[in-house]
């Protein structure tokens, strides 16, 4: 918990991003398996974060598939969210938190996200200033995203627990066909 | 030669990632001559050197957004009648609108699946086998 009383949280679900540019803001989320990236440009002032868990298995997660494309949406949308607010995609640096290995039967769930971000962040040439992925316990994370600070708490073994049944229902694939926009 | 095969098709996205994604899905489709640029402006002059069949662009682009990039495809006499599919990752009415009077043939929402975006090339070529 933070004592700042004049700070404003915000807080990010899983299948959100948010972008700001009032230094006061602190953007907050739990993460289980979920991985959560942190992008900002410390030029313009400006960043935000996204919360997403893509289906960990091989198949979901190869290059051509429905996870991969899903996973590179929530990226897009936050990378677009902070171009709009004045950032250049040059000058983005990113932080990633998250994705860890909390049950048995989904062990490689956190780590396949976690991978992705990296993945994609590489390949988008966009630098990883800070890192925190895998581990046994989920948590608990707080980022500035204008001055790029990020703080994390461990969650205890329950709240993991908790945390990570919260996160059952991972977003298997992309909206369904209907969301889309079409015309003639 | 399937249909697919013959259409040469230019993808423009200012993300990598999703190059290599639409890529990739347009290899499944069968298409086999795919050209890359990185934003609109690139994609406009590769239509004027090199016109393609069907221009698959981003919309949110730096330089030159997707807009702009149908508006110089469709005032180019040797590239009007291609085929154009704007992608957009913010599902914006607004957006439809203007692509629609720009004379885009369609606007798919990302992410896409591959069944949708064959769906909007056949609606265009008609059966791509």
């Amino acid at each position: 918990m933070t004592l700042d009383a004049a700070v404003k949280r915000v807080h990010v679900i899983q299948g959100e991003y948010k972008v700001v540019t009032d230094p006061d803001v602190v953007l907050s989320t739990i993460l289980g398996s979920c991985v959560a990236a942190c992008m900002r440009d410390p030029v313009a002032g400006v960043g935000g974060i996204n919360h997403f868990l893509l289906p960990g298995s091989a198949e979901a997660m190869s290059s051509g598939g429905d996870a991969t494309r899903y996973g590179v949406h929530l990226m897009e949308l936050l990378i677009n969210g902070l171009l709009k607010k004045g950032a250049r995609r040059d000058r983005l640096e990113a932080k990633i938190f998250g994705g860890a290995k909390t049950i048995a039967r989904f062990s490689n769930v956190g780590e396949q996200n976690a991978l992705f971000a990296r993945r994609f962040l590489q390949d988008e040439g966009i630098p990883i200033v800070g890192e925190s992925t895998g581990g046994e316990h989920g948590r608990k994370l707080e980022y500035w995203p204008v001055t790029g600070r990020a703080r994390q708490y461990a969650l205890t073994g329950v709240e993991t627990q908790k945390t990570v049944a919260q996160e059952q229902r991972p977003v298997p694939a992309p909206k369904p066909a209907d969301n889309s926009i079409e015309f003639f | 030669m399937s249909i697919a095969e013959k259409i040469k098709v230019l993808i423009v996205d200012d993300q990598v990632t999703s190059r290599l994604l639409l890529g990739e899905a347009l290899q499944q489709l069968g298409f086999k001559q795919i050209t890359v640029a990185a934003d609109g402006e690139q994609g406009a002059k590769i239509m004027a050197q090199q016109p393609h069949h069907l221009v698959i662009s981003d919309f949110n682009m730096p330089k030159m957004d997707g807009l702009g990039l149908l508006q110089a495809v469709r005032t180019n006499p040797a590239t009007k009648k291609a085929a154009f599919i704007m992608l957009t990752a913010q599902g914006d009415r607004a957006l439809v609108t203007k692509a629609a009077a720009l004379g885009a043939n369609n606007v798919l929402a990302k992410p896409f699946t591959i069944e949708k975006m064959r769906a909007a090339i056949e609606a265009v070529f008609g059966a791509l086998k």
